[in-house]
């Protein structure tokens, strides 16, 4: 019984990456290379973060809110866009279009982080008897993760390798970049600074997701569109 | 499409030391991570010549269950947690009696009558019908003891966890449904070994001497006179029988006069012409076996030598009245002598003490008072108790009901300035006159601070002889403390023998696991695999078109199409 519970936090957790592998046409033209070369630079990133974190950050003994630790914690969180703009820019990859680099690289840098985080705690956490809310809830989380990697990445994609976008979106595109890239911190806050619970939290986080990844549709698309 | 076959395995290949290590991880995780885990404490598992009493079993695996359940409800795989609040004692013995099937048993008490002892606040605030606990216990305790129950029976302290535990569960059952696997709700899992037989258990006695002063040319041994008090306990839950009255009074009045007349033994001028001997007996809750094997080991001239013995037993919540039990009758010379030294010094004290007279019945193998096996061997003896008959077997043993709560420090202290005067009249020959040796504010007072530290110890300290192992540190204890007042103090090893077998595990965690049902489950799988279907159909719509998704259900594996 508690097998099968792991089981559905697993389908929740992971599930979402393996059908947007297959789905889309990401399959079609074999990118799983890219997505593990984007895994691996997570990784690398990660690790880098750790450093930088144990380097410069206090350890709190209270679970409260510190401004000065969490904006410094902030700038060491955008240290994922500078992973992201490497393995988007610097990693060469055979034929394969922009449209579908960026969906592998956001896939990736999704599943690596899912694997990282929230593998261990499930498998040991989720096969006891007792039962919670929370790994479905982190469950939920995972999909939210999913869909701003992807959006993250799509403006990434859009900021470093589309040449000819228009003058007016740039403004836009840097601001909804910086704002998905800050959503750690901004839950963060809204976890530790304003008491909010673990499920209005996945809520919000949800929300914004979709917000983000609609946002940076269309301007994907409003990119797109004088190209074609 | 040639250089990148090789360089698949590769990054592949990299990912294998990691997956065995994450494994070599997960296999070392230990999974332990119940929402509650709570010291509980299993109903006493014993034999009497072979027939089996108590509590049969030790391992829990059920559902919660409170005494809200439905009545045609099968509580076969549920444990009943019963607060001690809203125990019906009628209920549970016709549970016993009816050979009722219960998954198991768990007892709340009252959290002062916790393994902690009462705290100080505790004590403080006022406990209304705290009497009626007591009476409560002693019901529940008798019963528990003298039945076989094939369930595991547990007890525990009630506290914030189990009480909202015990909560969820009442309202689960005010619903009416009982909660199985299929309805979720708390499951209550005890990991215990089966129960073992307790082998070649011992008991010990405890004892020490304070030699009087012989006088000069003077080779006739010295008349002795003997204070014992017996310190095991016995109760329903072995670890919870503190016994702060049966006979933590005892022994804390042994100890104290122990002090007192070593500060006078101390002295040559103060000393006495009376050996002292302090004996501290194990296995007084089985017939005094442990004071019979220290009697038997006594040579000849010792037991001769004895003038007579005092025998303190339960002498820490009395009203007016103190009995002092003999198994001779009144008429008899030595004992009307010990009886007007105490009668005397009671009154001076603004109480009473009475004489029982109860016949020793040498066919029958009960013991029902500590001096009985003195005077089986002919020894004078006497018992001091707040008793005014003889406890039947198994009783008054300092089992549940027997807490600190309900114990009187001024009454133990009045005891023992009793006994210790009474002594000092005897030894120093004041009979009749009225000298207090022990006055109150002298340096010979008795000493309420001591009194009041080994109470606490005592009360704290569960000493079922069988559980208590040679050199268990309360008997080091012990030891250590008569060794500070009196000389040659010795420990007695014996076998602890006769009609009692007891069993190990007494004491256990209980893991108290919030879990959800199988239908649960399967709805959530059910609830996952349609999102997953939508998801899927929705990014095959929306990336490829509506018609790529007809076209995966009309040729299913498309791929393989397009390659070939």
């Amino acid at each position: 019984m508690t097998v099968f519970h792991f089981f559905n936090c697993a389908i929740l957790t992971f599930g979402p990456h393996a059908v947007y592998y297959s789905a889309t046409p990401l399959s079609e033209y074999d990118t799983l290379g890219t997505s593990v070369k984007a895994a691996l630079v997570y990784l690398g990133t990660a690790l880098v973060k750790l450093v930088c974190l144990a380097t410069f950050l206090n350890v709190s003994e209270n679970d409260s809110f510190d401004l000065y630790q969490e904006l410094l914690k902030a700038l060491i969180g955008l240290i994922d866009v500078a992973g992201l703009y490497f393995a988007l820019t610097q990693l060469t990859y055979r034929n394969i279009s922009q449209n579908h680099k960026f969906q592998a690289v956001g896939l990736g840098w999704a599943f690596a982080d899912s694997v990282l985080h929230r593998l261990a705690p499930l498998w040991v956490g989720a096969r006891g008897l007792e039962f919670t809310w929370d790994y479905i809830l982190q469950g939920l989380e995972a999909n939210a993760n999913l869909v701003l990697s992807i959006s993250l990445a799509a403006l990434g994609s859009l900021m470093w390798l589309r040449k000819n976008k228009p003058k007016t979106l740039i403004p836009i595109i840097y601001i909804c970049a910086l704002i998905v890239a800050t959503m750690p911190s901004i839950t963060s806050y809204l976890r530790r600074g304003m008491g909010w619970h673990f499920p209005k939290v996945v809520g919000f986080e949800l929300f914004t997701s979709l917000v983000m990844a609609f946002i940076s549709w269309q301007l994907f698309s409003a990119c797109q569109r004088p190209s074609v | 499409m040639a250089p990148r076959k090789p360089r698949e395995p590769q990054v592949l290949e990299s990912f294998y030391p990691v997956v065995a290590l994450v494994f070599i991880l997960v296999a070392c995780v230990e999974l332990c991570d119940a929402a509650t885990v709570v010291d509980v404490y299993r109903l006493i598992h014993y034999d009497i010549s072979g027939v089996p009493f108590g509590s049969r079993a030790a391992t829990l695996n059920h559902h919660a269950s409170s005494l809200h359940f439905p009545s045609a409800a099968d509580l076969s795989r549920s444990v009943l947690i019963i607060p001690l609040s809203e125990l019906n004692i009628t209920f549970l013995q016709e549970c016993i009696s009816q050979k009722k099937r219960l998954g198991g048993l768990l007892i709340l008490l009252p959290r002062f009558l916790g393994s902690d002892g009462p705290k100080n606040d505790d004590i403080k605030c006022p406990h209304n019908g705290v009497g009626m606990i007591k009476d409560l216990l002693v019901e529940l305790e008798r019963l528990l003891i003298h039945s076989t129950i094939p369930y595991p029976v547990y007890f525990t302290s009630e506290g914030e966890d189990i009480n909202a535990v015990l909560a969820d569960v009442k309202n689960n059952d005010a619903t009416g449904q009982l909660a199985t696997a299929t309805t979720g709700g708390y499951k209550l899992v005890v990991l215990a070994a089966e129960p073992r037989k307790l082998v070649s258990s011992t008991i010990t006695n405890i004892q020490g001497w304070l030699p009087g002063l012989k006088s000069d040319g003077d080779a006739s041994q010295l008349p002795t006179i003997a204070i014992v008090a017996s310190y095991d306990t016995f109760g329903a839950a072995p670890e919870l029988s503190v016994g702060s009255d049966s006979n933590g009074s005892g022994i804390v009045a042994l100890l104290e006069i122990a002090r007192l007349f070593s500060l006078l033994y101390s002295n040559p001028k103060t000393r006495g012409r009376y050996n002292l001997l302090f004996g501290l007996t194990s296995g007084g809750p089985y017939n005094y076996n442990g004071t019979h094997k220290w009697l038997q080991s006594f040579d000849h001239r010792l037991r001769e030598s004895i003038d007579y013995a005092i025998c303190l037993n339960s002498i820490g919540s009395w009203d007016d009245k103190l009995w002092l039990h003999v198994s001779k009758p009144a008429e008899n010379a030595y004992i009307k002598q010990i009886f007007e030294d105490f009668s005397n010094v009671a009154e001076d004290l603004g109480f009473k003490v009475d004489l029982k007279h109860k016949k020793i019945n040498i066919s029958s193998p009960r013991v029902a008072w500590e001096h009985e096996q003195f005077s089986r061997l002919r020894v004078t003896a006497a018992t001091l108790s707040e008793l005014s008959a003889a406890p039947e077997l198994l009783e008054r043993t300092g089992g549940l009901a027997d807490n600190r709560l309900f114990l009187n420090e001024n009454k133990i202290a009045k005891s023992i300035k009793l006994v210790a005067e009474s002594l000092a009249r005897h030894i120093y020959r004041y009979e009749g006159k009225n000298i207090q040796v022990f006055a109150d504010d002298s340096s010979l007072a008795v000493n309420p601070t001591y009194i009041r530290s080994w109470l606490d110890l005592l009360s704290r300290t569960p000493r079922v002889a069988p559980f208590l192992s040679k050199d268990d540190p309360f008997i080091s204890a012990l030891k250590k403390e008569l060794e500070v007042h009196t000389h040659d103090v010795s420990l007695q090893h014996e076998v602890f023998d006769g009609m009692f077998t007891f069993y190990d595990s007494t004491a256990a965690k209980l893991h108290i696991y919030q879990v959800a049902s199988v239908t649960f489950d399967l709805l959530l799988l059910l609830v996952l695999g349609s999102y997953l279907v939508l998801l899927f159909c929705f990014l095959v719509i929306t990336t490829r078109g509506l018609d790529d998704l007809i076209g995966l259900f009309r040729r299913p594996p498309s791929r393989k199409v397009k390659t070939a």
